[in-house]
């Protein structure tokens, strides 16, 4: 019984109609369409608070006539509404009427990554004090292993979608107006208080990190890179609050 | 019929749930309530909005938790679908309940998941035995992963079923005998729906199984613009209204004072609002309570 309701709930078609009282086709058609007003309207708002900044590039009319499309053929598979959305990215690079915006989908993906780390645990990090304490206390710091929240990702994009984000989310319409978007962009996504943050850095600091990740230790993740400033990199890693331990 | 705990009396005798009315827990109110502690009795969740391991949502909550009870009302589980409780999400469920301890543990008689997914919606069940076995069963599934009794509200429906031959109320009331479940009332739900099939929402009032609700509900909700069916839609975005006041105070008259929510969902007002309804649903429940005493 259900299956019939719920065809006509996604598809417009008035099979269900006549499980429903009423006195007319049009009594019934009005009554089932609270329904499925319900049920579009709070999906499509559901992705629109979950990518706000890929509705901002395409503006509401145009964000919303997408997300019905998505919509209609991808349900939630879980009550937990904020993990919708996990197949956004890939069905906007698939929808044609987006093209002339070719960095819509990597922005999506962005934001859904984005939100998802900010759900996972909270993880402690080290302070200034126990980093300075660690460093004291060998002789060659080359050989420390710096370990990095579980949760930290490397993320690279043809497009400046990080500097994109990060000017939506500041509200710096001008800086907008100015990015050349057109170019490769490195991004670190880290999670050290209740929320993720993203954080563009430079090609060199991702191999470093990549190489931290990786579990190499201090002089051995150094890169081959005569623009990369050792000290600067772990004063940023100790600001960001990224280091877990030290051994 | 297995028997649960219900709500302990005893233990929550001289806490804010029992006696003080609560409102709805929404983000945007998460730092006024922390810095300003206001007076009132509880805290309600969407139980599906804090099933994370981390995060603002979780972390804002258990603060809140520290100084307010807290009422979880589930609108995921999927009581009245055609398949059995989805028994990972159910496990999620079971850990929020484990970990805050709410007052109650509430949801809805409706469906929400079928084959292709999760609606986001409340859908309506039809009153036949099937469904009413269906309901149950799924009642006895949450009951006993929670290990408590559960309270299930009434539903805001748009139409009815041509194949139901029970009436709303007497499935209701076969529902709490067969399950052992209490009930959620919630009284907008009632002027909603009564309005929407042109019933008396008193004569529903009179004839609701009272003994079991453990819970009111009292929220706002708009009028459809369609012009040719005049239907109020359950939108928990306006104030609560007369018509729902009247009917509270009937219902209240009835059966006697019942812990009180405040629902709001959507064009959130100043929290002040929100509290002066809480203060006006307190100021029922006293004159009940008053005229309970003296009878």
């Amino acid at each position: 019984m259900h299956e019939e309701f719920a065809a006509s709930l996604l598809h417009q078609d008035d099979q269900v109609y006549p499980q429903i009282k009423g006195q007319t086709d049009e009594e019934k058609h009005v009554r089932f369409n609270v329904y499925r007003n319900n049920v579009f309207v709070s999906l499509i708002d559901a992705l629109a608070d979950i990518f706000p900044v890929t509705q901002q590039l395409v503006g509401d009319e145009f964000f919303r006539a997408m997300a019905r499309e998505f919509v209609q053929s991808n349900l939630p598979t879980s009550p937990v509404i904020s993990d919708y959305g996990q197949g956004f990215a890939d069905f906007i690079r698939s929808f044609t009427p987006a093209d002339s915006v070719p960095f819509l989908a990597d922005m999506a993906a962005l934001e859904q990554q984005l939100l998802t780390l900010t759900h996972t645990a909270e993880y402690p990090t080290l302070d200034h004090e126990q980093i300075s304490m660690a460093f004291a206390q060998v002789a060659n710091p080359g050989t420390l292993q710096l370990s990095l929240l579980p949760s930290t990702q490397v993320v690279v994009s043809n497009f400046a979608i990080g500097s994109l984000y990060l000017a939506h989310k500041n509200q710096q319409h001008s800086t907008i107006a100015t990015l050349t978007l057109n170019t490769h962009e490195s991004m670190l996504l880290a999670k050290s208080g209740l929320y993720a943050e993203l954080r563009v850095i430079s090609p060199a600091k991702v191999v470093f990190i990549k190489r931290l990740l990786e579990g190499r230790a201090l002089g051995d993740a150094i890169p081959d890179d005569e623009h990369f400033d050792l000290g600067a990199s772990l004063a940023k890693l100790i600001e960001w609050r990224l280091l877990t331990h030290i051994n | 019929m297995p028997s649960f705990a219900q709500p302990s009396q005893d233990a929550t005798a001289s806490s804010g749930f029992l006696s003080s009315s609560g409102v709805s827990l929404k983000p945007a109110y998460y730092h006024e309530i922390l810095n300003t502690l206001p007076a009132l009795g509880f805290f309600e969740i969407h139980a599906e909005n804090y099933l994370s391991q981390g995060g603002p949502a979780r972390h804002y909550l258990y603060k809140i938790r520290e100084q307010y009870e807290i009422t979880a009302h589930g609108v995921g589980l999927s009581i009245g679908g055609e398949r059995l409780l989805d028994k990972t999400h159910l496990a999620r469920v079971v850990q929020l309940v484990n970990d805050l301890q709410p007052a109650v543990f509430s949801e809805h008689l409706a469906w929400s998941t079928h084959d292709q997914g999760f609606f986001n919606d409340l859908l309506p069940v039809a009153y036949d035995e099937s469904t009413l076995q269906r309901v149950c069963d799924h009642i006895d599934q949450l009951q006993n992963a929670l290990q408590r009794q559960v309270l299930i509200e009434n539903p805001a429906t748009y139409f009815e079923f041509n194949h139901s031959d029970l009436s709303e109320i007497d499935f209701i009331a076969a529902m709490v005998k067969r399950s052992g479940c209490g009930l959620l009332l919630d009284i907008n739900n009632v002027e909603v729906s009564c309005f929407n099939r042109q019933a008396d929402p008193y004569d529903y009032l009179d004839t609701f199984p009272t003994e079991a609700v453990g819970q009111i509900h009292l929220a706002g909700h708009t009028l459809d613009p369609n012009p040719s069916v005049p239907l109020k839609i359950d939108s928990h975005d306006q104030a609560v209204c007369d018509q729902v006041w009247a009917l509270y105070e009937h219902a209240l008259a009835h059966m006697g004072d019942r812990p009180t929510l405040i629902e709001r969902d959507g064009n959130l007002p100043p929290f002040e609002q929100l509290l002066a309804e809480v203060q006006q649903a307190n100021q029922v429940r006293s004159r009940i309570r008053r005229g309970q005493h003296h009878a």
